[in-house]
């Protein structure tokens, strides 16, 4: 069988995607080169980043931890167990992914004033993060089949042999991905960890600006979260294990009576969903009836029509880099390729500020005709977000068999027509999810929008900053919640698109039980 | 081959084409004060929007002149202006507090102020070089309430909190940018040991806060005799819950102690737009410094009389020193850190 190569556009859409993810190290190294190697060594080498460090890294681990546990065992619930209300537990496995951390910390804080320091930085991202992994996981379930767990557990294997030697081989790379964008994003993350008191390594970061205005001190801290992101991505092949190839024509899922443990189940699916929904929420409606007199709808239109218009875009152009890259890695594997897909994680830990400021720098260096334009902002999502779709599309695509390449190029088929007509249908549904996750990522994020925004564009979430940085939160509450609202959308779609497959499955058995 | 390479020059023109049109149709919905003249002016305005918005509509009618407003941190905008370099697209900054203007002035990044504008204000309230004027100032104060703690039982500097009589009896928010600026002043005018031991004594006296807002409630609901804060926080509180249910009292140090030390909000021009200038000098004319005095009860810096319950700026007698130093600096934060007043 003759090796294809990739198509040729296909390579260049991922150059691109990959130049323009990594491009803020180009404006770190800038920085510090100003700065020179004695004082980055000094700011770096202090007792103080390194007990940063330590409270950045043991609360990352600890998230990652949480997430990749709670969210895989949610998915398992929600797809493979005739557990009762599987399909609300499903979706409310997915929702808290609408919440952005910092709404929920303060919805938090608002109701329990004592709710701070390591503990509350935990439990809030670990319920903003869990999702991601919960997605994941859901996604490789759904289309894995578990033909293979029954032949094992025919062959003699406990349940629970038949999870470690079947099943989570089978979810590993799915969950481990999920639990790098989890582990990221508590890194980077400000608001949360802000507004509950607790300091990290990206809270220093904010301090060199704001209360030195040190962009270098800013930017050599910076460059330890990178490295830390590097040695991440050393470890996560690891952890990752090898593929494993699922045959996903057959269809044919069996689900776990759960019996006694059941109580069990819905106590946890409950109480996570009480913590990461249900107290937010009151918070907020309790917020919001304080606040909703002093509504300028006007503005609040606007800004809505704003943030949805930024999240389609920034979904739009996020989802054609991210499905290059994952079509290259997933279907023309190659070492390239490898790290080609590695090299777009690597400025993911780096906070928004020091993303954005990076992006003010280089396009004034280099394009000033789109500084302060929707475009420049639009980039910098895709820098931001990138991963997070390549994660969410790497298991659709590669669910495309690659025997349907080659049929179709044995009937003639160019390599661009094969792409079009046979890879982007059958992975439609996973692209789509991809953009979705992103414009979900989009409406949340705050620090690169306020900074790159076209002067006078105001966004949901910049309104909300807006009206909190000025103790005014009551009129900060409409705006949370019509972004709680909004966002929700998104994570409410994407949980259906991921258990689309299941619900025919599950209709499917049940027309044969009764015929 | 030359057929699906044209076919993937169509895609790849079709992707760009796709992502153009998506930025061109978004952030469609801009804000901006109604122009009635052709020039329009920009400003990076780290005073936030609910503020001053109608300060800058204002504006706009007054002198015919458009703005756009860019609302950020005063922090995060001076170090745009900085990553901007030779591209400023800022006319004017109007900054929260004197630190990112020192840290603009410092890169160069200011034009020198007209002589009639810096002219209007005090030496001590703007830049040594007039690359900033201070626009409005707020004061330091140690807050009480009458019902727990007499006036004449108040202190008369600052630095006598750290007697042990004080104990519980004060509050602070020392995650503050407000307190850690002063804690910078204390720093620069009376030496790092006075500081450290301050700090030190604030450690077993003083009951710890987030923020101001809450030290004036808890002061004001009879929980706490006194806290340190900024002026204004009374007035906000009376006008959320009317002036005759506050019972909570402001009372200043000794005149010239660090503990009345006045900080201010600025701004700074960075073009050559003459609309610049006119903006400056408009934030020191009579309209803006009686809004200022009004809506926010700050201190007008052209001599205007503050509010009639507030003594004026000169019986406060702010200690001297160079305002652009006054950033909550990271030694500032190590040396409340260290105290154990933050995590």
């Amino acid at each position: 069988m003759l090796k294809r190569r990739p198509p040729v556009i296909l390579w260049m859409l991922a150059v691109v995607g990959v130049f323009a993810a990594i491009s803020p190290l180009a404006y770190l190294i800038i920085r510090l080169g100003e700065y020179g190697a004695e004082k980055v060594i000094g700011q770096i080498f202090r007792v103080r980043s390194f007990e940063l460090l330590t409270n950045s890294l043991v609360l990352t681990l600890m998230v990652g931890a949480t997430a990749i546990i709670l969210g895989s065992f949610q998915a398992w619930l929600a797809t493979r167990t005739r557990i009762r209300g599987r399909a609300v537990y499903a979706l409310l496995a997915a929702l808290p992914l609408a919440m952005p951390s910092y709404i929920t910390a303060y919805a938090f804080t608002a109701l329990l004033p004592d709710f701070k320091g390591f503990w509350a930085a935990w439990i809030v991202l670990s319920l903003g993060t869990t999702p991601y992994v919960y997605l994941a996981v859901s996604a490789a379930l759904v289309r894995s089949d578990s033909a293979t767990e029954d032949v094992a557990r025919s062959l003699g294997l406990g349940r629970l042999q038949v999870f470690k030697r079947v099943t989570w081989p089978s979810i590993r790379p799915a969950a481990v991905g999920g639990m790098m964008l989890s582990a990221l994003y508590t890194l980077s993350d400000f608001g949360a960890v802000s507004i509950l008191g607790f300091d990290t390594f990206t809270r220093a970061i904010y301090n060199a600006y704001r209360s030195s205005f040190d962009r270098s001190a800013a930017a050599s801290l910076a460059l330890i979260l990178v490295l830390l992101t590097l040695l991440l991505l050393v470890i996560e092949p690891i952890l990752r294990g090898p593929s494993v190839p699922t045959d996903s024509r057959s269809k044919k899922t069996s689900h776990v009576q759960l019996g006694g443990w059941s109580f069990f189940a819905h106590a946890a699916v409950i109480g996570w969903a009480t913590l990461g929904i249900l107290i937010p929420v009151v918070s907020l409606i309790r917020w919001n009836l304080a606040g909703l007199s002093s509504v300028n709808f006007d503005e609040v239109l606007r800004a809505l029509v704003n943030s949805i218009g930024y999240a389609l875009g920034g979904g739009a152009i996020t989802a054609i880099f991210g499905l290059a890259i994952s079509v290259l890695a997933v279907r023309h594997a190659s070492k390239l390729s490898a790290v080609a897909i590695r090299m777009i994680w690597l400025t993911h830990a780096v906070p928004g500020i020091v993303v954005a400021l990076s992006l003010v720098f280089l396009s004034n260096q280099l394009l000033p005709s789109i500084y302060q334009t929707s475009l420049l902002v639009l980039i910098a999502y895709l820098i931001l977000f990138l991963p997070n779709a390549v994660v969410t599309m790497q298991t659709p695509i590669g669910q495309a068999p690659k025997a349907l390449d080659e049929v179709a190029a044995s009937l003639g088929a160019t390599k661009t027509q094969i792409l079009r007509r046979v890879v982007l249908p059958i992975a439609t549904p996973g692209i789509l999810a991809g953009a979705a996750l992103v414009a979900l990522s989009v409406l949340k994020e705050l620090p690169a929008t306020l900074l790159l925004r076209e002067t006078g564009v105001e966004t949901l979430a910049t309104r909300l900053w807006g009206q909190t940085s000025v103790a005014a939160f009551a009129g900060a509450a409409p705006y949370a919640l019509l972004l709680v609202v909004v966002a929700g959308i998104p994570a409410w779609w994407l949980n259906r698109q991921v258990r689309a497959n299941i619900n025919q499955q599950i209709n499917l058995d049940e027309r044969m039980e009764r015929e | 081959m030359n057929k699906s390479l044209s076919r993937a020059l169509k895609l790849g023109a079709a992707a760009i084409a796709t992502v153009v049109a998506i930025s061109g149709l978004t952030g469609c919905a801009k804000e901006t004060t109604p122009a009635t003249g052709e020039q329009t002016l920009t400003i990076y305005s780290g005073r936030s929007e609910e503020l001053v918005a109608p300060l800058y509509e204002q504006f706009t009618e007054e002198t015919g002149i458009a703005v756009e407003v860019r609302y950020a941190g005063s922090a995060e905008l001076a170090a745009q202006i900085l990553e901007e370099g030779d591209n400023v697209q800022a006319d004017v900054f109007f900054s929260q507090d004197a630190g990112a203007l020192g840290a603009l002035t410092e890169a160069g990044a200011f034009k020198t102020l007209n002589s009639d504008i810096t002219d209007l204000v005090e030496a001590k309230y703007r830049a040594t070089d007039n690359s900033w004027v201070g626009v409005s100032g707020r004061s330091r104060v140690i807050a009480y309430n009458p019902e727990l703690i007499s006036e004449d039982e108040l202190p008369a500097s600052v630095l006598d909190l750290a007697n042990p009589e004080w104990k519980g009896k004060v509050g602070i928010a020392p995650s503050n940018a407000s307190f850690q600026s002063f804690v910078t002043a204390l720093r620069v005018l009376k030496g790092e040991k006075v500081a450290t031991e301050w700090l030190a004594a604030m450690k077993e006296n003083a009951v710890l806060y987030e923020k101001n807002d809450q030290i004036i409630v808890a002061i004001n609901d009879g929980k706490l005799a006194t806290g340190l804060l900024n002026h204004y926080y009374l007035y906000e509180l009376e006008t959320e819950l009317g002036a005759t249910t506050v019972v909570a009292k402001l009372h200043w140090f000794e005149s010239g102690d660090v503990g009345n030390l006045i900080n201010v909000a600025g701004v700074g021009v960075l073009s050559d737009k003459p609309e610049a200038q006119t903006f400056a000098k408009w934030l020191l004319g009579k309209s803006a410094q009686s809004y200022f005095v009004d809506k926010t009860s700050e201190y007008s810096l052209t001599g205007l009389p503050a509010r009639e319950w507030l003594p004026s700026l000169e019986e406060i007698g702010s200690p001297e020193i160079d305002l652009s130093a006054l950033a909550p600096l990271a030694a500032t934060l190590e040396l409340i850190r260290q105290a154990g007043l933050t995590d």
